[in-house]
């Protein structure tokens, strides 16, 4: 009994750690000042400005969410389908250095420090740059370098969640669909991606938030671009680094992912991704 | 083959992580053995490093911050991993998810509002903070690969240890515990090099004052990328030597349970 007090209590403990400068800033985004201790009464001006344009960031704020979004769209796209047609064939292949291999390369990104992988992209994307006489500081540019930047380290995840889905389907259907004379692409896209879908729609959200979330591959390559991460950052030296805006914006964005990952760990959230 | 054509579809991702992967740290490989004209140098940046006045503080730190990180998130981790694998306090799953969510917030904006909390309190900046963000951004990456090994861990063990006589405690040192040094092993690589190869951390949590290996490469990144080649070659090749000895230790070769 007392045991059980004791754990109850040290997981509570931890867990308000945990939480307590993220609540503390969701409440201080409903009173009107940039510190964390000078409570002004209750206002939803900072959202209210937030949406109309009005705050001391907001024009900052909505280029760093666009920017964000769009690095984040096309990252999730781009590495949904190589990680996603690298596990069909990597599940294909029988040969076992190739595999091994195949996997090894896969893992690199997301074993290396970040910081080892962002300066070796940014000496990739200086000798790409200088030998095609690109000087990768205009927004597509950045965009792209970014884009790329991104995927490499989100398509092993990606990779890595389709996998398991392959090796628990059944291999048959897919012969029975070429035996009853339907193409190899056919049978792919009607037999074999609908039986992986919940591994690919897992794959694709994990690359969307590893991008919108990432800060050090982001800084070491971006140019003239800013995003989410680089905008905190920015921010960090300011006598009070957490603007009211910013803690508005950022307590919507921790409302949206609170919800989706409970929704993903609830009771019927499991059920449902049992009976896939 | 009718499997050829399955097998082709591994081929635009080969090419990707040949150019995004493989090329880029070949090229990490060469620019530590080269100078700023582009002539080689076997030792030249490796010299460079050494006379570097700040490089000696720094890999102090990091090894203090290192060692204090992986220390407390295991010490934190382990208990908490191993209770939530049981029923009575973990019953809908829900609890689990709880210590992933912070992981999906921005982590500057967790340090930045630490740092606030932090300020408020009149707690003064330095290794202690640090120590205490780190511990904060990684506690999750110990927390799930345990979880994950206990979980696997077949119930009949612990109930052959109890009635051939272990006492419940007993059973947990020669059970569980040795059983879930895979999922500790993994653990403890995502913490440590990861949190003294982060950047701006430290930095925010120290107001600027302490540099760990991730600030110092950042900061190198800047006038040197020789040097800050030499210094990640350095890094990997750590890094790779702590791969084997982990994959020596799961000799079955099952992996230690991953964070997904």
């Amino acid at each position: 009994m007392v045991r059980k007090i004791v754990v109850r209590l040290f997981i509570a403990i931890i867990l308000i750690l945990l939480y307590l400068p993220i609540v503390w800033m969701i409440v201080f985004s409903f009173t009107d000042t940039p510190s964390f201790s000078n409570w002004n009464g209750f206002t939803l001006k900072n959202y209210i400005d937030l949406f109309t344009g009005q705050s001391s960031n907001a024009s900052r704020i909505q280029e760093a969410v666009v920017n964000t979004l769009f690095v984040g769209f096309f990252t999730s796209l781009l590495s949904t389908i190589l990680g996603t047609l690298g596990a069909i064939g990597l599940h294909a292949i029988h040969n076992k250095r190739i595999k091994a291999a195949y996997s090894t390369a896969n893992q690199i990104p997301m074993i290396n420090s970040e910081i080892v992988t962002a300066i070796s992209l940014a000496l990739l994307f200086n000798i790409i740059a200088s030998t095609f006489q690109i000087s990768g500081g205009t927004w597509t540019e950045t965009a792209i370098k970014l884009i790329l930047a991104h995927t490499t380290f989100c398509t092993p995840y990606v990779l890595l969640n389709v996998l398991p889905r392959l090796q628990k389907s059944d291999n048959k259907i897919y012969e029975a669909a070429l035996d009853l004379g339907c193409t190899p692409s056919k049978a792919m896209f009607k037999v074999v991606i609908p039986d992986i879908m919940p591994g690919i729609i897992v794959g694709a959200l994990l690359a969307f938030t590893l991008s919108i979330d990432d800060f050090v591959i982001t800084k070491v390559n971006v140019t003239s671009f800013e995003t989410l991460s680089t905008l905190l950052y920015g921010l960090k030296s300011g006598k009070h680094p957490l603007p009211a805006d910013i803690k508005a914006l950022f307590s919507i964005i921790f409302f949206i992912v609170f919800a989706g990952i409970m929704i993903l760990y609830s009771p019927k959230g499991k059920a449902k991704e049992a009976k896939k | 083959m009718r499997n050829t054509f399955r097998k082709m579809l591994a081929t635009p991702y080969a090419l990707f992580m040949a150019l995004f992967i493989i090329l880029p740290i070949l090229l990490i490989a060469v620019y530590a053995f080269i100078d700023k004209d582009g002539a080689f140098t076997l030792l030249g940046n490796f010299k460079d490093l050494a006379n570097e006045a700040a490089l000696p503080k720094v890999v102090k730190n990091s090894f203090i911050a290192g060692f204090a990180t992986s220390a407390i998130c295991l010490l934190i981790g382990y208990p908490i991993a191993y209770y939530l694998t049981k029923a009575e306090f973990n019953r809908t799953g829900v609890l689990i998810g709880l210590f992933l969510v912070p992981m999906w917030v921005n982590f500057l904006l967790r340090m930045m509002s630490t740092k606030a909390v932090f300020n408020v309190l009149g707690i003064p900046m330095g290794m202690g903070t640090v120590i205490y963000g780190l511990c904060y951004e990684f506690l999750p990456f110990m927390i799930m690969p345990i979880y994950t090994t206990i979980q696997k861990i077949d119930k009949m063990y612990l109930e052959g240890a109890e009635d051939l006589g272990a006492t419940p405690i007993k059973a947990f040192w020669k059970v569980t515990v040795p059983l879930s040094l895979p999922g500790v092993l993994s653990g403890l690589t995502m913490v440590m090099i990861p949190s003294i190869t982060t950047f701006a951390v430290t930095e925010i949590l120290s107001n600027g004052k302490l540099m760990l290996l991730g600030d110092f490469i950042y900061s190198l990144k800047a006038y040197n990328l020789n040097m800050a080649s030499a210094i990640s070659l350095v890094l990997m090749i750590l890094l790779a030597i702590s791969m084997l000895i982990t994959n020596k230790f799961n000799k079955d070769g099952e992996k230690g349970g991953g964070l997904w």
